[in-house]
């Protein structure tokens, strides 16, 4: 093959399909990539040290702004985790409304996963049908938590407020219409021949070098590894549900995709079935929790299955009013981890291609 | 057959053109806005009795407040929130036990200069005071500072009789 002379481009960081503040820098042969080197920090709050002087209660809405697109789950990892260390129980309905609320954060974020994704392939009529039902998505949270993206709705012992009325009628609503929206998407995206031309077999990932690379979520089930936190040590309460795992088989692009378009379908599954449910669960919202929360001292590990990939937090309590440290497994951030190897031998256009499959929010890459 | 997709994605988008328009004039029309919306900050100042349980609860200290003794009372003489620095998270509305501040729906709160920013709910004199009040003896009071005390007083027996509320979130 003929060779020319290597030369860098920059990618980013002000680049609309890096979906934020990131950069890669490009060794590029021809159009062919070398090397690529994925530069972040640019979006960086130093997150976790400020929890280091904050209250436990007032961490809550700093963890909405690392995965802002689906803050919920972000909540949920760290009041769990520090109820998981104080051994709090959360009353029935408070589970009920978080599952309710974190399923719709999921489809929110996966809603915008899909129709970004179809506009870094050049698809703009797919991203603006996708946006459409994640603006009916965010008005329910909207009306439930009183914020769109950055909720801060889970406390410490349970949520901050129970549903408005008529709430859950609406979200039963959306729910129901939702299978005929998937299935245009499907009709729209997924469907279409050029679309698959740019993702099928583009950026391929095994499943053994998925799990070395400590890869989760999405990108880690397209490659056909069945690891869903929610099924395999399930945390809440969703034991109680029945749902599938879609799991893909050549882990490339179009399976990364593809995989998110049907967990959308199945956290519809899961919230139709949690609204059938609550509504024989009545009772308090909010545990009774001291409103001084002093932990024991100790350590704690928690993680759940967040939009994006597994994300963990560990949360140690020197017995004070303040968390000692606080540590995030940021999902979006690890699964950045294997980008140079995915895009080495691929074209400068895949390179959007390959990313956008990645689904990275680089409030959380950068913390 | 290659170009189905391409053609069922055609159809698709033809079918949405004739569908309702989602999208608004902004702003000549508007989408409502829910009653939890976490909007400008309302504070009702007789309700308030100065215990800085808000500004103890907020994670970025946004509320300064500052307060005089008036009798045995607090006062409250100034509220400030500079929420250029606010998250909007709710948890200092959360922490009044005495329901005085609020949302409202109002999301338009942008400012062409940054001294216009912080926001000023109350900012107001402390009602004069005789030296012997502090003392605790009855004497004439003025005619201002008796309306003040009586707005006060309510809320005030209710915080004393229950637990101290500075402590909260130090
Ligand atoms: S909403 Fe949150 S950040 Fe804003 S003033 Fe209240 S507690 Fe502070
Ligand atoms: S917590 Fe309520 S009563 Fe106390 S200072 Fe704040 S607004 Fe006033």
């Amino acid at each position: 093959m003929l060779r020319t002379q290597e030369y860098f481009l920059n990618f980013g960081p002000q680049h609309p399909s890096t979906h934020g503040v990131f950069q890669i820098i490009l060794t590029l042969d021809g159009e062919r990539i070398v090397k690529a080197e994925p530069v972040c920090g640019y979006l960086h709050r130093g997150i976790e040290k400020l929890a280091e002087s904050r209250t436990y209660t007032q961490v809550i809405p700093y963890t909405d702004r690392m995965d802002y697109l689906a803050a919920m789950l972000q909540n949920l990892g760290y009041v769990q985790a520090v109820e998981k260390l104080m051994g709090i129980e959360v009353p029935e309905r408070a589970e009920y409304l978080r599952i309710i609320s974190g399923e719709l954060s999921r489809l929110a974020s996966h809603l915008l996963a899909t129709g970004v994704y179809a506009l870094d392939i050049g698809a703009f009529t797919g991203f603006l049908i996708c946006f459409r039902e994640r603006e009916r998505v965010m008005d329910l949270l909207e009306e439930l938590t009183g914020s769109r993206m950055t909720l801060s709705y889970a406390r410490i012992g349970g949520v901050a407020d129970d549903a408005p009325e008529g709430w859950l009628d609406k979200v039963k609503q959306l729910m129901d219409a939702m299978p005929d929206y998937i299935a245009e998407y499907n009709g729209l995206i997924t469907g279409n021949e050029i679309f698959q031309a740019r993702t099928k077999f583009v950026g391929q990932l095994k499943p053994e070098t998925a799990i070395n690379y400590s890869l989760s979520g999405p990108v880690l089930r397209a490659s056909g590894v069945n690891y869903d936190l929610r099924k395999v040590r399930p945390y809440g309460i969703y034991d109680r549900f029945d749902f599938e795992v879609p799991l893909g088989e050549n882990g490339d692009c179009f399976d990364r995709f593809y995989c998110r378009v049907r967990e959308m379908q199945q956290s519809v599954r899961i919230i139709q079935q949690a609204i059938e449910q609550i509504k024989e669960v009545g009772g308090p919202v909010q545990a009774k929790v001291p409103k001084v929360l002093k932990p024991p001292k100790g350590d704690v590990y928690h993680e759940i299955e967040s939009a994006k990939g597994i994300i963990g937090y560990y949360v140690v309590s020197d017995g004070s009013n303040k968390p000692y440290r606080v540590h995030v497994r940021r999902p979006s951030f690890i699964n950045l981890g294997y980008l140079d190897e995915m895009l080495r031998g691929y074209l400068i256009a895949d390179v959007v291609a390959i990313l956008g499959s990645i689904d990275i929010v680089l409030g959380e890459v950068d913390c | 057959m290659f170009g189905q997709g391409l053609i069922k994605g055609l159809q698709i988008t033809w079918k949405e053109f004739w569908t309702k328009k989602f999208t608004v004039q902004y702003p000549d029309e508007q989408h409502p806005v829910p009653e939890r919306f976490h909007g400008r900050f309302v504070l009702d100042v007789d309700k308030c009795i100065a215990c800085s349980l808000c500004a103890n609860a907020c994670p970025n200290k946004v509320i300064n407040l500052k307060r005089e003794k008036v009798g045995k009372k607090q006062f409250l003489t100034e509220y400030v929130m500079n929420i250029q620095y606010c998250m909007f998270c709710g948890l200092c509305v959360e922490a009044c036990n005495k329901d005085a501040l609020h949302f409202s729906q109002d999301f338009n709160m942008n400012q062409y200069f940054y001294r216009d920013i912080p926001l000023v709910l109350v900012r107001r004199e402390a009602p004069a005071e005789p030296e012997e009040e502090q003392a605790g003896k009855t004497g004439e009071k003025p005619q201002r500072q008796a309306k003040a005390k009586k707005q006060a007083e309510p809320a005030a027996a209710e915080a004393a009789a229950g637990k101290d509320p500075g402590k909260e979130g130090q």
